[in-house]
């Protein structure tokens, strides 16, 4: 079991450098000078060469690769062109914003739509059935950061219930949970969309299944097959889907965190966006190719350890 | 009843819905089976073997499918008409079955020894360490090597062979009194089958249960069974004590059936098959439903279906058929 997760762990180094390299050259590959696109054409020949020679520009295209890299597994990603800090430091203090926004949305859809996936599936082709179809078909095409403007006009505008600004004390767990509410509904909401559709199709499948039968012949109770026998077997595809769509909900989240003004990664982006920040940029690229490697790292793992077949063979 | 058997099935019919109407897979099942005694249904695939055991143990899946009629009385007792959680304490324990798919009838995700201990701790007040016990027991007796070790195992790391008798195993756990095998041999290697079959016959000796035999095997029902019913079309055409049968079958389709069987003592040429096919539910003939196929046919088979009935001065062996069984009601007929 040991040698299987160090295994997936020593797997995802190669994946994980493939990605930052393919982020460094996006970088260098795209046409036009990258210190005259930021300070604009009027500016004088010197200032140029003074950029070029902070971002590193002025040196051989190796020797480039291996200080970012070398800098990447140091926790180094270069100081933001803009205000002077460093990035890292400047990701740190809103990851907690992200990683709460993104647990919460996937937790979200996990509490919901297993549940309704399983009664969907349960009792297919009914009134029951149709109806969380046809709301998941709706989660699935809303757009997020309409859902999102609907969500603030409903909840914090007219009802009052949750701040409109969605930014939340870190310290304070109530107030942070509070804030987090609303955005994660958001975020929420697709996800559910996304789990219902997986479990269902995937316990219909489940409960064709001939051992479906073995245990029934067995006289184990019904709700004991259910979950023991149908859901630990229906499980093992639902965690595939789950994994993969994280990796959309980290997009969504961006869009999420802009229209409740709420600090994460995604206000970063876009800041960094407007201003030009183009090491801000750059690193950020970095911070989300590691959340969606470990992403899948733990989806893997979680996979190997929910189906028997895999970790053994 | 003038004799309480320990099952006795009585116009069991079985209908699927298919396109909103309802066909019937199995009609007019009447069947009995005393302890101690092996019972094989055989016929050709399709003829509603399975259909029976699994209405017998209310193991239909529904929708589609829905037992119509008929009774299912264990020792007296209307099994079809029992609450649903009374059944459940009687599935797994007082009458078990195995499946004939050992590759896919095993969970993959939870140990082999689990789903051999699943059986006790539902129906039987132990605790789980003696369950763990008993299941290790068990597959000692169906002769899993190392069984202490392998209770761990998943399926996947068995053999076809070693399933069936991880099968047999579940199936077991309880002491049964009535066993349900579905074709337990088919899926596997000749040699494997001698052995899964000597296992069970030695199992339902010792252990004295009453079993039904599923098989389209004829060969196999000569040595285990003790009667033999020959199934078509979804119904019973023929049964007898398995000498009677082998020696004097009486219809048509078991008459060819035993042709069909391949005998070291015959060469290939006089190895006859059976034309045609068994027809789907949806387009059983009206009357006879081997009629089609049947080279003795007169106009009433297409007509009308016979009833099963007994031949005279053998209560024992009874056929489905207007000239071999039936006779008595011909004269009636216009
Ligand atoms: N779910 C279902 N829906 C519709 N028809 C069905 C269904 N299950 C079985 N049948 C039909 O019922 C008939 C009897 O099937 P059954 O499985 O009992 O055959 P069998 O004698 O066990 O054959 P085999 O030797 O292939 O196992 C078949 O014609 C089959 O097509
Ligand atoms: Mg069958």
């Amino acid at each position: 079991m040991i040698k299987f997760v160090l295994n997936r762990f020593l797997l995802s180094i190669p994946t994980l450098l493939a990605i930052l390299t393919i982020v460094f050259l996006i970088a260098r590959v795209i046409p036009g000078d990258p210190a005259s696109v930021i300070l604009g054409d009027s500016a004088s020949q010197e200032a140029l060469e003074n950029l070029r020679h902070r971002l590193g520009l002025d040196q051989s295209l190796i020797q480039q690769y291996i200080q970012f890299i070398t800098g990447v597994f140091r926790g180094n990603l270069g100081d933001s062109l803009v205000s002077g800090t460093s990035v890292m430091r400047e990701v740190l203090n809103v990851l907690p914003y992200t990683i709460d926004l993104t647990i919460a949305g996937v937790l979200i859809g996990i509490v919901f739509g297993v549940p309704l996936g399983i009664l969907t599936a349960l009792y297919r082709n009914s009134f029951l059935d149709f109806i969380a179809r046809i709301l998941s078909l709706i989660g699935l095409s809303f757009p997020a950061f309409y859902s999102a403007i609907l969500l603030i006009i409903v909840f914090s505008l007219q009802l009052g219930w949750f701040p409109v600004i969605s930014s939340g004390n870190l310290l304070d767990p109530v107030q942070r949970l509070h804030h987090l509410i609303l955005p994660a509904c958001n975020l929420g909401l697709i996800m559910v969309a996304y789990v219902t559709r997986a479990t269902r199709s995937s316990m219909l499948d489940v409960l064709r299944e001939d051992y479906m039968r073995t245990a029934k012949a067995k006289g184990i109770p019904g709700m004991v097959i259910l979950f023991r026998h149908a859901l630990r077997n229906a499980l093992i595809p639902i965690i595939t889907v789950i994994g993969l769509y994280i990796g959309v909900l980290v997009g969504n989240s961006v869009l999420t965190e802009i229209v409740f003004n709420r600090p994460g990664l995604g206000k970063l982006i876009i800041g960094a966006l407007n201003q030009r920040d183009y090491t801000m940029l750059q690193g950020l690229m970095v911070v989300y190719s590691i959340i969606i490697v470990i992403t899948n790292l733990i989806t893997d793992l979680t996979y190997g350890f929910s189906d028997p077949r895999v970790k053994y063979s | 009843m003038n004799q309480e058997h320990l099952l006795e099935v009585r116009n069991l019919t079985t209908a699927f819905r298919i396109q909103g109407n309802l066909f019937p897979a199995v009609r007019g099942i009447d069947l009995h089976l005393d302890r101690n005694e092996t019972l094989a249904l055989v016929g050709e695939s399709g003829c509603g073997k399975s259909i029976t055991a699994l209405s017998i143990m209310r193991l239909i899946p529904q929708p589609p499918g829905e037992i119509v009629s008929g009774e299912v009385f264990m020792k007296g007792i209307d099994l079809l008409t029992l609450p649903e959680e009374r059944m459940r304490k009687i599935r797994g324990n007082k009458m078990a079955m195995i499946f004939q798919e050992p590759m896919t009838s095993l969970n993959p995700v939870l140990t082999v020894g689990f789903q051999i201990m699943e059986a006790l701790i539902y129906h039987q007040d132990v605790t789980n360490v003696k369950a763990k016990e008993l299941a290790i027991e068990i597959m000692n007796q169906v002769k899993i090597p190392s069984a202490s070790r392998r209770f761990k195992d998943y399926p996947h790391q068995f053999s076809g062979g070693q399933r069936q008798r991880v099968m047999i195993a579940m199936a077991l756990a309880c002491r049964p009194e009535i066993i349900l095998a579905d074709e337990p041999t088919t899926a596997l290697d000749v040699t494997i089958q001698a052995q899964i079959l000597y296992l069970l016959a030695e199992l339902k000796r010792e252990y004295s249960m009453a079993m039904i035999f599923i098989t389209h095997n004829l060969g196999i029902v000569a040595s285990i069974a003790d009667r033999v019913a020959v199934m078509y079309g979804g119904e019973i055409v023929e049964v007898a004590p398995v000498g009677d049968l082998f020696e004097k079958p009486r219809h048509p389709y078991t008459e060819m059936l035993l042709r069909a069987v391949p005998r070291v003592d015959l060469n290939i040429e006089k190895l006859s098959y059976i034309p045609g096919q068994v027809p789907s539910i949806d387009r059983m003939p009206p009357g006879c439903h081997y009629a089609p196929r049947c080279d003795l046919r007169m106009e009433l088979c297409d007509r009308q279906d016979a009833d099963l009935v007994p031949l005279p001065g053998e209560p024992a062996h009874r056929v489905r058929c207007w000239i071999r069984g039936d006779s008595r009601e011909i004269q009636d007929k216009p």
